[in-house]
């Protein structure tokens, strides 16, 4: 797809995910946090700042003086770059990256960061005086009223699972222990030391710059039990407490720059990720859990691949129904899905999932020796996203 | 004349502190020299301060201004019609320290004038300039056509350049470089082929002017850039955020160079910094070589902290190993300076090692630093460094510089010694009793002592030091966590006290400057004699800190003092309030007067002329119920002052009714255990701990 831009290998990094509410990351202005975050962590993956020359910011949830945007990211970064923020619901953390391989694709930049990030704690309430409406003026919480109302449709996110698991007969036991499965998929890369690859912790200081929280696990993972989740109530068909992600905070950044510059950064040089495909579809109205599906086929149509050449598979998965879809609609078994864990287990801060999920996946397709990497998920309007990239060894294609 | 170093008087034309003593004067006088430099009075001449609504030359204008006050000089002031007004934000400054009535006279006498930077007004003219400070931007040619300016309209005119880095060379004229706060900070880098009349009614005015060779940057701004060098290097090789950085070079060396350019104001020393380094580094090579983010915020003016709405949210801690690196990378820029600057002789060792502790807010001196490393630790600290920046290795590295460590200039940093064969001087240069002063000190009594000399006077060294405040406070952090630590430094730091009053047939403390407190006093009252200018302050603040006085200040005194005077005492050690010497005669100085008089008081006792002090009693034994003589206390105003103040009392009770030869380790016990306790944790010592050790 840009055949000259290229993930440096392990120059990436994330936050833990806490859950909402539950870490000192309620209560910091998320732009500036992230900024600061992508500067350690290129400090510690031995990238200076200086190397950047463009930054792609991605979040959903509006935060303090967001309006100056990403130079604004840049300086809390400590580097005065140009850029640009990007938003699409839960797709932001996918197409940030395109959009940076489209810009050193293009020419435009040599170096280009991508950073997402966002609050769900204590989103923003909007006010929005609309005088040909019936309210007139109508207060919006950003992150709770839109997951309650698809403005298109009139329906909640929760319904597009109920009504996804309906047209797919999909069964509720299947899909308790697909939760199941995925929990000690994730407690599993946990155990195996997986995370501290790609996840750094994080000292919060307050405005006195004394120490308000440290950030050092997905705060809000618990592991769960086939009882457990057998006795939950079920909010719509399929859907449980159990069964659907959780609300929480956080960033993750990686690089895009061009080939030769990716072996200098990288400290792996020898490692080489391209960019393969992208493929978006928007499915029928209220049926989101099955859009990334569509589009996975659509991606696989256009490469004449199928998903046996496909070495590692991750997707941003809401629901635990859009797994199950997933698998019928692809024919595939979705225990060889998310095997380092997946945004159902360690929660939802929009903006970043699927950064993480990108990150984990070519992280793990290192582990494997390389091969196609295959990242999807849904996004709000009943969106989805998909994107095959290759790892594989420099100069070997 | 003997002496274990040269004298830094002897820098300044001034000779040896010895011939001060023996000729009861001063070697310079103020009077005369204004004389020499401005005329006589009838046709006085006049101070120009061109720039001066600049940053330095606002607050030379305030401490000249306030210094020639009493020979009537005038001082006028000299920029463009629209700079902006630096010089009244310096007056609350000046009412500050000399009261409205004074400071509003001293304002008055200042005349500010404008200039195109062509022509030079012609009301200038009328007051005769006779001396030009120039203050003006760091930009060679318009320096040069400034002089070439006034020396054709006042030809003979003594001029002074302040820039921080151009040699004299290139000027054409002498420099007189001031250390910032430039309102406050008396030190002056002085580059001249000899000491100038200038120079000595510098130090005559009670200024701290250091001779400096005629190289570039000279001692200070390589010190002071080069550490801001360093963290900016660090910052750009590791994306660690400045105000962090800064965090750890204080702790590891002192200041906070990024934050002080911020504090200074941003563009003019970012501008300055990258001033030095730009030229240093087209002399020397890439040691020196500017960061881009310097040389971004040289023309871009911006704060290198976050603004106050950005106070930083993600913490940098480093572990062991990170910060054995950062060390490395911090100090090894600044023993590789250092090692150029010991090449080119740039300074006096001791005015070297001074200048980083009295103008760049280094805790030791750099080359104090380098002695306890030694040279082999300190040139291992030089390679490792090189390993994170190669360039810096193939141009001015001189290992071999540091080599002669065992020579006296590098042994007696602070602290000197004179004899004339009978009588001795040591001299203290540090304001702050540390580790090294002590270890020096001793050094420079054996040496007395092997000359035969049993006659000394103990006292500040008429030139860097001009107070005696006490302990450095930093000495005690170990001791926060460690009794046994606090113990140690208290019974060394009073044994080498005790030898001033063992060793010697006579010894007299003397106090020159305007305060001798806590510690310092409690070393020089173990001299036999305690002679002070009337108008010093002594003291022993230690209760306000708190701390128990660990230098046997809690028995000493009170065993030389009449017991119907240990009330006074009391008070002072349990107040903290400070008492000129002229109001302790008696019963904690033994002579206060002018500094003349006391000059020659000093060394008739000393010499054993007829005029001497009589020697008062000292007891050995214990003294009995001190601690009765207790006066009415006013409330110390804190429950910490209050504890320590109970400790302070326990600890006299105990230590006076002790002999001499038990008193100390009581002393000592008690001021450790004080030291280790949550109250001093919390205290001033715990505090200071804490803001600047990360």
């Amino acid at each position: 797809m840009f055949p000259d831009a290229r993930i440096p290998y392990g120059t990436w990094g994330s936050s833990y995910f806490p859950a909402w509410q539950q870490s000192a990351l309620a209560e910091v202005n998320i732009g500036q946090f992230a900024g600061e975050a992508m500067g350690k962590i290129l400090g510690h993956r031995r990238v200076p700042k200086s190397e950047l020359d463009y930054l792609v910011i991605g979040s959903t949830i509006p935060w303090h003086w967001k309006f100056w945007n990403a130079p604004l990211v840049a300086s809390c970064l400590g580097e005065r770059l140009p850029g640009y923020h990007l938003e699409q619901a839960c797709a932001t953390g996918l197409q940030a990256v395109i959009a940076a391989g489209a810009e050193v694709q293009s020419g435009a930049h040599d170096t280009v960061g991508v950073l997402t990030f966002d609050r769900t704690s204590d989103s923003p309430v909007g006010v929005f005086p609309e005088r040909r409406s019936y309210q007139r003026t109508i207060p919006l919480a950003d992150v709770w009223d839109n997951f309650g109302f698809d403005p298109a449709t009139g329906n909640a996110m929760i319904a597009t699972a109920g009504r996804a698991a309906r047209k797919y007969r999909v069964d509720r036991r299947e899909v308790d222990d697909l939760a199941l499965y995925r929990t000690e998929q994730y407690f599993e890369a946990k155990r195996s030391g997986f995370l501290d690859r790609v996840l750094f912790p994080f000292d919060v200081l307050n405005v006195q710059g004394k120490p308000l929280g440290r950030i050092e696990d997905d705060l809000g993972v618990r592991p769960l039990t086939s009882d457990a989740l057998r006795a939950m109530r079920e909010l719509d068909t399929c859907v449980t407490g159990g069964t659907q992600t959780h609300a929480s905070d956080g960033m993750a950044c990686l690089l895009v720059t061009d080939a030769k510059k990716a072996a200098a950064l990288s400290p792996r040089p020898e490692i080489d990720i391209r960019f393969v495909a992208k493929a978006e579809i928007r499915t029928e109205p209220s049926l989101m859990p099955e859009a990334p599906a569509i589009a996975v086929q659509k991606l696989l149509e256009r490469t004449h691949l199928t998903m046996d050449g496909i070495a590692v598979v991750k997707n941003h998965n809401p629901f635990a129904v859009n797994d199950a879809v997933f698998a019928k609609a692809l024919d595939y078994d979705w225990r060889k899905m998310n095997r380092t864990g997946c945004s159902l287990v360690w929660g939802h801060p929009q903006g970043p999932t699927l950064t993480r999920i990108l990150i984990e996946a070519l992280e793990e397709a290192v582990d494997l020796g390389g091969g196609r990497v295959l990242v999807f998920g849904c996004a709000a309007g009943d969106v989805g996203i998909a994107a095959l990239f290759e790892v594989g060894e420099r100069g070997n294609r | 004349m003997k002496t274990m170093r040269q004298s830094t008087l002897q820098t300044l034309g001034l000779g040896d502190v010895l011939d001060m003593f023996r000729a009861g004067r001063l070697p310079a006088d103020a009077g005369a020299l204004v004389d020499r430099v401005f005329g006589e009075p009838a046709q006085r001449g006049a101070l120009v301060i061109s720039g001066c609504n600049g940053i330095v030359g606002a607050g030379k204008m305030m401490q000249l201004g306030s210094r020639l006050d009493p020979f009537d000089v005038p001082v006028v002031g000299l920029d463009f019609p629209g700079a902006p007004d630096g010089i009244a934000k310096q007056y609350p400054g000046l009412v500050r320290a000399f009261g409205k009535e004074s400071a509003d006279r001293m304002m008055a006498r200042m005349v500010r004038l404008t200039y195109d930077g062509k022509r030079l007004p012609e009301s200038l003219a009328a007051f005769r300039p006779r001396f030009l400070l120039e203050a003006i931007p760091e930009i060679l040619e318009i320096k040069r056509a400034h002089y070439d300016l006034f020396r054709n309209a006042y030809p003979g005119i003594e001029i002074r350049s302040v820039t921080s880095g151009f040699p004299s060379s290139q000027l054409g004229v002498g420099i007189a470089h001031p250390a910032f706060p430039h309102e406050v900070n008396k030190v002056f880098e002085m580059v001249e082929p000899q000491p100038s009349d200038v120079t000595r009614l510098f130090w005559a005015i009670g200024l701290i002017p250091v001779p400096v060779s005629d190289d570039w940057s000279f001692v200070l701004d390589v010190l002071f850039c080069g550490i801001t060098l360093a963290a900016l290097r660090y910052h750009r090789d590791t994306n660690m955020p400045v105000w962090k950085i800064d965090k750890y070079v204080r702790k590891h060396v002192g200041p906070n160079p990024v934050r002080a350019h911020d504090a200074i104001g941003t563009a003019g020393a970012s501008f300055l910094t990258w001033s030095c380094l730009h030229h240093l580094a087209e002399h020397y090579g890439p040691l020196f070589e500017p960061t881009p983010e310097l040389v971004g915020r040289k023309d871009s003016g911006l704060s290198w902290y976050p603004p106050d709405h950005f106070r930083p949210v993600v913490d940098w801690p480093l572990d062991a190993d990170g910060e054995a690196d950062l060390q490395t990378r911090i100090v090894g820029p600044l023993v590789q300076m250092t090692a150029l600057m010991l090449h080119e002789n740039r300074a006096h060792l001791t005015h070297l090692n001074a200048m980083g502790e009295l103008c760049a807010q280094f805790r030791r001196g750099i080359l104090a630093v380098l002695r306890e490393l030694g040279p082999e630790k300190s040139i291992r600290i030089v390679e490792r460094y090189h390993r994170s920046h190669p360039e810096a290795a193939q141009t001015a590295w001189h290992a071999d510089a540091l080599a002669r460590m065992e020579e006296p200039a590098w042994r007696q940093l602070y602290v000197n010694a004179e004899h004339d064969g009978k009588v001795g001087v040591i001299t203290i240069a540090r304001e702050r009793y540390n580790r090294d002063v002590d270890a020096e000190l001793n050094r420079a009594i054996d040496w007395l002592k092997q000359d035969g000399i049993d006659r000394v006077i103990v006292t500040s060294d008429f030139h860097l030091s001009t107070q005696m405040v006490g302990a450095d406070t930093g000495e005690f952090f170990p001791a926060l966590d460690d009794v046994d630590e606090g113990f140690r430094v208290s019974e060394s730091w009073s044994r080498t006290a005790r030898r001033l009053h063992g060793e010697f047939a006579v010894s007299v403390g003397f106090v020159a400057g305007k305060r001798c407190l806590g510690g310092f006093l409690e070393l020089l009252s173990h001299c036999h004699y305690l002679v002070s200018v009337d108008d010093a302050q002594l003291g022993l603040p230690e209760v306000t800190l708190p701390v128990v006085p660990g230098m046997e200040g809690c028995h000493w005194p009170f065993r030389k003092c009449p017991s119907g005077e240990w009330g006074r005492l009391l008070h002072l050690a349990l107040t903290g309030k400070s008492v000129h010497a002229r109001d302790a005669v008696g019963w904690l100085v033994d002579f206060a007067g002018p500094l003349d008089q006391a000059l020659a008081c000093a060394w008739e006792t000393v010499a054993g002329g007829g005029n001497g002090l009589q020697r008062r009693p000292f007891a050995e034994g214990p003294l009995a119920d001190v601690t009765s003589r207790l006066p009415n206390l006013p409330p110390t105003g804190s429950s910490a002052a209050e504890v320590a103040r109970s400790a302070i009392l326990a600890t006299i009770r105990d230590a006076c009714g002790a002999p001499l030869a038990d008193a100390l380790a009581i002393q000592a016990k008690h001021s450790a255990e004080f030291m280790a306790s949550a109250v001093c944790r919390r205290g001033a010592v715990g505090q200071e701990r804490d803001r600047t050790q990360v």
